[in-house]
């Protein structure tokens, strides 16, 4: 396998192919893990009755207190009664959903052989789910919306938001190389 | 409904209006807002999954998006958006739904 980095290709119909490094395929795990942690339902959040749990109906209908579960899981409506009633009945399917993207990863990297992960369009989808959740819970912690590009390259070296920086441009990247080989038509 | 409409004054558009409500057709929108984290393909791809548009429109309706930072992608029945917002989370794009119309 060549040393240079291509992310994501495509070979064939429907595989598309990356090679990762061990180092790689560490951060990629670790994240993926973090969000499964950070998706799982909030104890608070269960409901006393069963059979409402047991179809995804929870209690709390408030917006998550936490920046980044909120950008996670946002309001559906402007209006505040509306948003709670949607999210009643919504939030813990949602949570589920992405919580299933991030397991795929898991899934795909551990099952990795010599560091080549191979993915059809579905598990694509997942991945490119997951990766983007990853990134927005980063971009929270970066404040992207205030922070331009440039001062983000320019923290200094002992910042520790450099280091988080460092990763959220190179899963941009990775997922760019993906959805390039996904819009690939010529082949 | 003519006589009540000569007594109480009701205007053609209130009638309108009212037949909507309870036939439930008014339609509904779905609006995703710009987000500086969303990639800009990734959202033209996202768009182009979840909807089936080709790749011009969802291109298209992306960078409204971005120039104004918002734009209705999908109209239908409540339930239908609320479907495609649900969707559109699970993919991490900011999306709301709302009355057609109401002000964006």
């Amino acid at each position: 396998m060549s040393e240079v980095q291509h992310g994501f290709f495509r070979h064939g119909d429907n595989a598309y192919l990356a090679n990762f490094t061990e180092a790689e395929r560490e951060v990629l795990l670790n994240l993926a893990e973090q969000i499964i942690e950070l998706l799982a339902e909030r104890v608070d959040h269960h409901s006393d009755d069963p059979l409402a749990a047991m179809v995804g109906i929870t209690v709390h209908d408030t917006p998550p207190e936490d920046e980044v579960l909120l950008r996670l899981l946002p309001n559906a409506y402007a209006d505040q009664v509306d948003a709670s009633e949607f999210r009643r009945y919504t939030e813990s399917t949602l949570r589920q959903k992405k919580q299933a993207h991030a397991m795929a990863m898991r899934m795909h990297i551990k099952a990795a052989v010599d560091g080549v992960i191979e993915l059809d369009h579905d598990s694509a989808n997942a991945w490119l789910g997951a990766m983007n959740d990853v990134r927005l819970a980063l971009g929270v912690r970066l404040k992207v919306e205030e922070n331009t590009h440039q001062e983000l390259e320019l923290l200094a070296p002992d910042d520790p938001m450099r280091g988080v920086y460092a990763v959220y441009s190179w899963l941009g990247w990775l997922q760019e190389s993906l959805i390039d080989a996904l819009m690939d038509e010529s082949q | 409904m003519g006589k009540i409409k000569e007594k109480i004054g009701v205007s053609e558009k209130i009638e309108e209006e009212l037949k909507a409500i309870f036939s439930g057709d008014i339609p509904w929108v779905t609006i995703v807002w710009d987000d500086p984290v969303n990639l800009m393909t990734y959202v033209t791809y996202v768009l182009m999954e979840l909807f089936g548009y080709n790749k011009e429109k969802a291109h298209e309706l992306m960078m409204k998006v971005h120039t104004e930072g918002k734009a209705v992608v999908s109209t239908g029945s409540r339930e239908e958006m609320e479907h495609d917002v649900a969707r559109l989370h699970e993919y991490g794009l900011w999306a709301t739904l709302q009355r057609g119309d109401q002000a964006l």
